[in-house]
C-alpha cells in the first residue's frame, strides 16, 4: 500500500465510511462545487470607485484618478517626480505601449529585475471591498514586476473594479476560464510587524503601491 | 400585589456555604425584597463543576443529578454565581445526556436556572435595592457569568441604584482573573500572575472596592490584593446591593 | 507511544524530531515568568486589540464565523473525497502531489525533491507543518543551505530557537536581541532602530530570494475546485518563494482543503481580521502549477506535500473540531495564560489553547499531560475563534481522557474522590464543612487571611481569604423565623 492509500484509508475509517468512496459522496462534492455558495458578507455600498480608492488608502497605497489612458503617463511621471524617484520603469508590454516618452519617462516592456526601482502593471480586476489589486500571471503579465521593484504602479480601468472577491472569481471564470499559474491579490505595500510588534512598511515586496484609476 | 409571588429555589453554592454565608443571606434579602417566595433545598451541596473541570465525569454526573433532583420542583432556580449557574445551563445537558429517563427534570431545571442579578433584573423586575455604599467601585465580569450566562449589564444596572455608589470601569473588566478552579492551585504561579494583571487594572481605577459575581474570582483577587498589601476591598455584588458587606 | 510521539521526544532536535526543549511545563512557565525580557515583550504584544477594532467594523461577523466553520466542516466530513479532487485538479495543472504519513516522510520527500532537482539553497516562507518535522535540520543534514525568509522566522533561525507564536514567531524577542543577532551574523555595525533592522533583513534576504533554487512554503488552504494552494502573507515572502526559485514545494496538512474559490473569499474575511486585524493581508496568492508555456517567471516544478502525521487520527476522535483551525493565532492572542508565559512554555509547535488541544492529539496524551489543564477555561479563545472551535470543551474532554487513562497524579485523584464522596452525602458534608469553616477562620487570625497552605500552589504569591467561620447551612437553620 502506498502512503496515499494508507492516508485515504485512515481518513475513511475516521469518517466511519465504507472502504471505497461512493457515488453519493462524489455527487455531494460535485454539487457543492457547482453551487459556488456565496457566504454572508459585508455589503459594499456606494460608488465602487470611491470605495476602492478609500480602501486602497487604508491599506497604505497611494491613489490617483485620471480620465483616460492617455493621461496615465503624465500622472505617473508627476507621482514619481514628487517622490524623487527615477522616471524609468519595467512594465507589462500592454502598459509599455502608452505614450510614456511624451511624459519624460523611459519605460521598457520586460519583466522587472531585482535592481529595477519602479515596476508598472495593469490589473486583471480590482476589489472595492478591500482596496485589492488582482493580478494574473501570464507571458505578458509578469508577476515579478509587481514584486521586485521598490515602487509598484498599477493602472486600474474603472470598469475592472468589482465589489468583492466573489464577483472577481465569477468574472474570472467568465472571461478567463481556468486559473493561471499564479493569481496574486495585492493590497498595499509589503509590511511586517515581526520586531516588537511594530509595523514597518516594505518587508520583501514593494515599499510603495501607487494605484491609478482610469475613467 | 396583583401577581402571585415568584417561587424561587436558592442554590447557595458550595463556596458561599463554606466561605461567605453572608452572600447567601444577601441573596435571600434581595429576592424577598423583589417579592419572591424563597426556599433553600436542604440537601444541596455542589453543582459538580470542580469534578467536571478536572475530568472526573462520573463524580460530576452524580452531583449534577443530585442537584437536579433537589431543584426540579422549583419554579425558578437562582444562583449567586455566574460559574455555577453556567455549569447548570451550559454544561448539564451534555453532562447528563446519557440519562434520558431524567431528561424532563433536567430540561426544567436548566431552563429555570438564572444567575442572581440576571434574575433580579430580567425576571423579578427589581428596580430599587436597599444597599448604600459611600465610595467608588469597579466591576469585574467573571468569565462564566459573562460568556455563558450573558451577565454584563444586569449587575451594573442594579449597582446604579445603590445610594452613594459610583461605578468606575477598569480598562479590561472582561479579562480573566486567573482563577480557573483547580487551575489556581495546580498552576498557582501562572494563576497569581494573571491575577496580578487584574489587580493592576483595579488599582488604576483607584476604586475603594472591586465588585464581582463569583466566589472563585473573589477569593483569587482578594488573595492577591492582600498579598500585595493593598487596601482595596472585594465584595460580591449581592453584598453591596443588599447592604450587608460586613459581619 | 505513537510513532510520531517517539519521533517527537526521542531526540534533542535532530532531523525528524520535534522539540529541543526539555523540562516540565511548569518549569518552563516559571522560567518565562521570571525572564524580564520575555515579560517585556509579552506586555508589548497586543494583536487582540487589533482584532477587536477590525471586528467592530464587521456587523456580519457572527454569520461569517458560522459560515467559515461550516466550510471547514464540509471539507472534513468528506475529507478523502475532497483531497482526491484536489489531487486530480492539481495534477491536471502539472503539480506533483506527494503524501506523507509521518513527519519522517515529510523530510524524506522534500529531501528527495531537492536531490533530484540538484538544489543547493532552499528559501522558506513560514510553514508550521515543517516545524513539526524539523525539516530545516533534515535538509541541512543533506548538505543544503536553508534560509527562513519570514522576518520573525529568520530572527529565530539566527538565534537557533523555535517559534513562540504561529504568526508572530519572534514575538518573545526584543529589538536589542535582534540588533545583537544581526550584528553577529551579518557582520554589519550594530543598529537598534526597528526600521533600520527591517531594511537590513530585506537587503540580506533579497540576495537569498534571487539565488535560491527551491522555495518551500506552507499552504493556508488547498482549493479542491481548482487544485490551487493559497498563500497568505504580509511581507511578500510567500510570493517570493513561489515565484523566484526553480522549484516550489508547498507543505501542508491534509485538513487544509476547502471546496471552492468562493470559500476562499469567505474564510479570508475572518482569517486576516482574527490574525492581525487587517481586512485582508497584503498578499494572497493562489498557486496553481508550474509556469506555463511562454511564462517568463515562475517555478519549473511545483510540488505539494500533503501531511497526515496524526491528523487522520484526530479526525476520528472527539477532537475533530480542532481540525477546523485556520491558524490565525487569535486563541493565543486572547489567552491570559499565553499572554503571561509566551509560546515556548507549551513545549511543542503549537502554543496557546489550540496547542493545548493539538499537541496531546498529535504526540500523545501522556506526553502533554499539563497542557489541557493549564487553562482557566475562561473561554475567551472560544469566543474569538473564527471557525468556532469549542476550545475549552475540547480541553475538558482531554482532561476526562487523562482521568480515564489514569494519567492524573494520585493526590489529585484522591482529593477529588474524598470531596465528591462527601458532597454526595449532605449530612456528613454539613459536618465536614462546619469543621473546615471553623478551622479556616482560626487559621486566618486577625488578618482573616491564610498565608500558607499545604502544597503552596495557592499561597505562593497569594493569600487565601479565611472563611467567615460558620456555614450558610448552620446559620440558615438558626435563622429567626
Amino acid at each position: 500500500m502506498s502512503a496515499r492509500d494508507n492516508i485515504l484509508r485512515r481518513v475513511r475509517e475516521a469518517r466511519q465510511a465504507a472502504a471505497a468512496p461512493t457515488a453519493e459522496e462524489a455527487r455531494r462534492v460535485d454539487e457543492r462545487i457547482r453551487a459556488r455558495t456565496v457566504g454572508p458578507r459585508p455589503a459594499v455600498q456606494g460608488d465602487l470607485v470611491e470605495r476602492f480608492l478609500s480602501q486602497c488608502e487604508r491599506m497604505s497605497s497611494t491613489v490617483a484618478r485620471v480620465a483616460c489612458l492617455e493621461d496615465v503617463p503624465g500622472s505617473v511621471s508627476a507621482f514619481l517626480s514628487g517622490k524623487g524617484l527615477p522616471l524609468q520603469a519595467a512594465a507589462w508590454p500592454a502598459v509599455a505601449a502608452l505614450p510614456w516618452d511624451a511624459a519624460g519617462m523611459h519605460v521598457q516592456a520586460r519583466p522587472a529585475r531585482g535592481d529595477d526601482l519602479v515596476g508598472i502593471t495593469g490589473v486583471h480586476l480590482a476589489i472595492a471591498e478591500t482596496g485589492t489589486l488582482m493580478l494574473l500571471s501570464g507571458p505578458d503579465t509578469h508577476p515579478v514586476t509587481s514584486l521586485l521593484p521598490e515602487t509598484h504602479v498599477a493602472i486600474v480601468p474603472a470598469d475592472r473594479i468589482e465589489p468583492a472577491m466573489e464577483e472577481a472569481w465569477a468574472r474570472t471564470r467568465r472571461e478567463t476560464g481556468a486559473l493561471p499559474r499564479a493569481v496574486n491579490f495585492v493590497s498595499g505595500p509589503s509590511r511586517t510587524a515581526d520586531i516588537e510588534g511594530q509595523l514597518q512598511i516594505g518587508a520583501h515586496g514593494p515599499f510603495r503601491v501607487h494605484v491609478v484609476v482610469v475613467g | 400585589m396583583a401577581h402571585p409571588p415568584l417561587r424561587v429555589g436558592l442554590f447557595v453554592t458550595c463556596l458561599v456555604d463554606l466561605m461567605r454565608p453572608r452572600i447567601g443571606f444577601a441573596a435571600l434579602k434581595l429576592l424577598k425584597g423583589a417579592g419572591c417566595e424563597v426556599v433553600v433545598p436542604e440537601g444541596q451541596t455542589c453543582c459538580g463543576q470542580p469534578a467536571y473541570n478536572s475530568g472526573d465525569r462520573r463524580a460530576a454526573q452524580a452531583l449534577a443529578r443530585k442537584m437536579v433532583r433537589e431543584f426540579e420542583s422549583c419554579e425558578h432556580v437562582v444562583v449567586p454565581s455566574g460559574s455555577c449557574s453556567g455549569m447548570i445551563r451550559a454544561h448539564y445537558p451534555e453532562l447528563l445526556a446519557e440519562f434520558p429517563e431524567e431528561r424532563a427534570a433536567l430540561d426544567r431545571v436548566v431552563a429555570r436556572t438564572r444567575e442572581l442579578t440576571d434574575f433580579l433584573v430580567n425576571v423579578a423586575g427589581l428596580t430599587t435595592v436597599p444597599g448604600q455604599f459611600a465610595g467608588t467601585v469597579t466591576y469585574h465580569d467573571s468569565c462564566s457569568g459573562l460568556r455563558e450566562m450573558g451577565v454584563k449589564s444586569q449587575p451594573r444596572a442594579l449597582l446604579a441604584g445603590v445610594r452613594g455608589l459610583t461605578l468606575k470601569e477598569m480598562a479590561t473588566p472582561e479579562y480573566c482573573c486567573g482563577f480557573g478552579g483547580t487551575f489556581a492551585v495546580k498552576y498557582g504561579e501562572i494563576s497569581a500572575r494573571i491575577a496580578d494583571r487584574k489587580c493592576d487594572d483595579v488599582a488604576a481605577t483607584q476604586a475603594d472596592a472591586v465588585v464581582l459575581g463569583d466566589l472563585g474570582c473573589m477569593l483569587n483577587i482578594e488573595g492577591r490584593i492582600l498579598r500585595r498589601g493593598e487596601s482595596t476591598r472585594v465584595y460580591h455584588v449581592a453584598e453591596v446591593l443588599a447592604g450587608v458587606e460586613d459581619d | 507511544m505513537t510513532e510520531a510521539a517517539q519521533e517527537a521526544f526521542s531526540g534533542t532536535g535532530g532531523p525528524g524530531t520535534a522539540r529541543p526543549q526539555g523540562g516540565t511545563f511548569s518549569g518552563r512557565a516559571h522560567d518565562k515568568l521570571h525572564d524580564a525580557k520575555v515579560q517585556r515583550a509579552m506586555r508589548n504584544f497586543n494583536l487582540a486589540a487589533a482584532r477587536s477594532r477590525a471586528m467592530a467594523e464587521l456587523p456580519e461577523l457572527e454569520d461569517i464565523r458560522t459560515a467559515a466553520a461550516a466550510i471547514r466542516d464540509t471539507a472534513l466530513a468528506d475529507l478523502d473525497v475532497w483531497l482526491e479532487r484536489f489531487e486530480t485538479e492539481a495534477t491536471r495543472r502539472g503539480v506533483k502531489v506527494h503524501w506523507a504519513e509521518t513527519h519522517a516522510d515529510v523530510n524524506r520527500i522534500v529531501a528527495a525533491i531537492a536531490r533530484e532537482a540538484g538544489v543547493r539553497k532552499v528559501i522558506k516562507s513560514k510553514s508550521m507543518v515543517s516545524e513539526e518535522s524539523h525539516l530545516n535540520a533534515a535538509l541541512e543534514a543533506e548538505g543544503l543551505e536553508v534560509v527562513e525568509t519570514d522576518l520573525g522566522e529568520y530572527i529565530i533561525q539566527l538565534a537557533g530557537e523555535t517559534p513562540s507564536h504561529i504568526i508572530a514567531p519572534a514575538i518573545h524577542k526584543t529589538r536589542e536581541d535582534v540588533a545583537d543577532l544581526f550584528h553577529q551574523h551579518h557582520g554589519t555595525p550594530r543598529k537598534t532602530g526597528i526600521p533600520e533592522l527591517t531594511m537590513e533583513a530585506r537587503a540580506v534576504l533579497r540576495g537569498h530570494f534571487l539565488s535560491g533554487d527551491m522555495g518551500i512554503s506552507g499552504g493556508n488552504f488547498l482549493v479542491a475546485e481548482t487544485g490551487s494552494v493559497v498563500l497568505v502573507t504580509n511581507e511578500g515572502n510567500g510570493r517570493m518563494v513561489s515565484t523566484m526559485p526553480r522549484v516550489h514545494v508547498a507543505i501542508t496538512g491534509i485538513e487544509k482543503v476547502i471546496p471552492t474559490l468562493e470559500d476562499v473569499a469567505c474564510v479570508l474575511r475572518v482569517l486576516t481580521r482574527s490574525a492581525t486585524g487587517q481586512s485582508i493581508s497584503n498578499y494572497v496568492t493562489l498557486a496553481t502549477g508550474p509556469k506555463g508555456a511562454g511564462d517568463a517567471d515562475g517555478p519549473e516544478e511545483m510540488h505539494v506535500v500533503l501531511v497526515d502525521a496524526g491528523r487522520s487520527t484526530v479526525l476520528g476522535s472527539d477532537m475533530r473540531e480542532a481540525l477546523r483551525c485556520i491558524r490565525c493565532g487569535a486563541c493565543m492572542n486572547h489567552c491570559p495564560v499565553y499572554q503571561n508565559i509566551g509560546g515556548h512554555a507549551y513545549g511543542w509547535v503549537y502554543p496557546g489553547p489550540i496547542g493545548s488541544v493539538l499537541t496531546p492529539s498529535y504526540i500523545g496524551l501522556e506526553n502533554a499531560v499539563d497542557l489541557p489543564n493549564a487553562a482557566t477555561l475562561c473561554n475567551q479563545c472560544g469566543v474569538v475563534c473564527p471557525v468556532r472551535i469549542p476550545l475549552p470543551d475540547l480541553m475538558r474532554k482531554l482532561r476526562e481522557k487523562q482521568v480515564e487513562a489514569g494519567l492524573r497524579p494520585r493526590w489529585e485523584r484522591a482529593g477529588l474522590r474524598v470531596w465528591s464522596w462527601f458532597a454526595q452525602r449532605p449530612a456528613l458534608y454539613a459536618l465536614a464543612t462546619r469543621l473546615a469553616a471553623r478551622v479556616g477562620r482560626l487559621l486566618g487570625g486577625k488578618r482573616r487571611a491564610i498565608g500558607r497552605l499545604p502544597g503552596g500552589g495557592w499561597t505562593g504569591e497569594r493569600d487565601f481569604p479565611a472563611p467567615q467561620g460558620r456555614t450558610f447551612r448552620e446559620l440558615y437553620a438558626r435563622r429567626p423565623r
